[in-house]
């Protein structure tokens, strides 16, 4: 395979690629239920449930910039937000007794119910 | 655009629970005509389908940087899904009752991810504040200035105010970590924490020391300039701790009464 320079931006739960002097992307990924891995010192690939043994590579200049990308890319879901604001108000009505979610109007939603998807 | 359009097929039609299901009209893009489909919302997702047991979804409406709205128009039970841009489309969606307009207009303008971050982000702050119990009361929270508005980082809006990366970075799944912005902005809780007397008695507790009902600007500097200090900090607590023990003791003599 060869590899093309490209100028990614995550925005969301998307990863965009572009070439590197054009302003409108040449594609994105829909970053939810995939696998972020670390294959070498600077690659990493995300793969997708469906489909796993299709790997799309991104080699980065430094170890560390690897290092950063696969750390965002593991947080970048819209799945892993949720289960992050599960827990956060979980946290904090074990510590309070109250519900933070009450203020904003969201608490009934089921969507951030404990227990809710469980995946 | 390339998109990995199995990836979201998969998304739309996996077993994950959907945010909210329906049938719902919507109207065309070239001819005004309505088309009933069936409309899943996972996440930001806003995906629909030919038929309720399609296999795949024939479309998806990414909610990001939008604007949900009701029309005026004489279609009833209508909404409108707008985006910012010049090239984008307004999409016109209409329930089959005022009860589902409401219930998808509701979770169709807080699907927006921008939405959630905002709030995990003053949950993570407000679990930070009540872990390492900063002045200004307990678990202290901000009024919000209104209804929450999404942040336009929509797909459409110009490219010079996309980021590179998400601008604040958890360090772990779920753990709470020192966040940059500590207690700044904060206006003091002065309503009071639930179910934190130590005595497990019913009395209401003491009062807060009247330094604490300085207004918002004094309040939240002086949180923000000594939370950097550790060193301070610890002073601080160590003098709010005294005073605080000094007036707890007031309180309870006065409850106790005059002495014989």
């Amino acid at each position: 395979a060869v590899l093309k320079k490209r100028l990614v931006k995550l925005v969301v739960n998307f990863l965009f690629y572009f070439r590197t002097d054009e302003a409108e992307p040449i594609g994105a990924l829909l970053l939810e239920h995939c696998r972020i891995t670390k294959e070498e010192e600077n690659v990493f690939s995300i793969s997708f449930i469906e489909e796993p043994e299709r790997k799309y590579c991104f080699e980065c200049a430094t170890e560390e910039q690897c290092q950063e990308w696969v750390e965002a890319l593991k947080r970048a879901s819209y799945e892993f937000l949720r289960r992050s604001l599960i827990f956060y108000r979980n946290e904090i009505q074990k510590m309070t007794g109250k519900d933070p979610l009450e203020q904003y109007g969201i608490s009934e939603e089921a969507r951030f119910q404990l227990g809710a998807h469980r995946q | 655009m390339k998109l990995n359009e199995r990836s979201l097929a998969f998304y739309a039609t996996c077993d994950s629970p959907a945010d909210n299901a329906g049938f719902l009209y919507k109207r065309g893009e070239r001819h005004t005509a309505y088309h009933r489909r069936w409309f899943v919302l996972k996440g930001n997702m806003l995906f629909y389908f030919e038929e309720r047991d399609s296999r795949e979804p024939v479309g998806v409406i990414v909610l990001e940087g939008c604007n949900v709205e009701l029309c005026d128009s004489a279609e009833g039970f209508a909404f409108a899904i707008r985006f910012g841009g010049t090239k984008s489309r307004t999409y016109v969606l209409a329930a089959e009752s005022q009860e589902a307009m409401e219930s998808w207009v509701k979770s169709l303008s807080r699907a927006s991810f921008d939405y959630l971050r905002l709030v995990v982000r003053e949950l993570e702050k407000q679990l930070q504040e009540m872990r390492w119990g900063l002045p200004g009361g307990c678990g202290g929270s901000r009024e919000p200035a209104g209804p929450w508005k999404p942040k336009p980082s929509g797909l459409e809006q110009s490219r010079e105010r996309l980021p590179a990366l998400p601008a604040i970075l958890p360090k772990e799944n779920g753990c709470a970590v020192w966040n940059n912005v500590l207690g700044a902005d904060r206006a003091p809780d002065t309503s009071g924490c639930g179910g934190h007397d130590e005595e497990g008695s019913p009395r209401p507790p003491p009062p807060l020391p009247p330094r604490r009902r300085v207004s918002n600007g004094e309040a939240a500097s002086a949180g923000a300039a000594v939370a950097e200090s550790p060193s301070t900090f610890c002073r601080l607590h160590e003098q709010y701790s005294r005073e605080v023990a000094r007036l707890r003791q007031d309180w309870q003599q006065r409850q106790r009464g005059p002495r014989p």
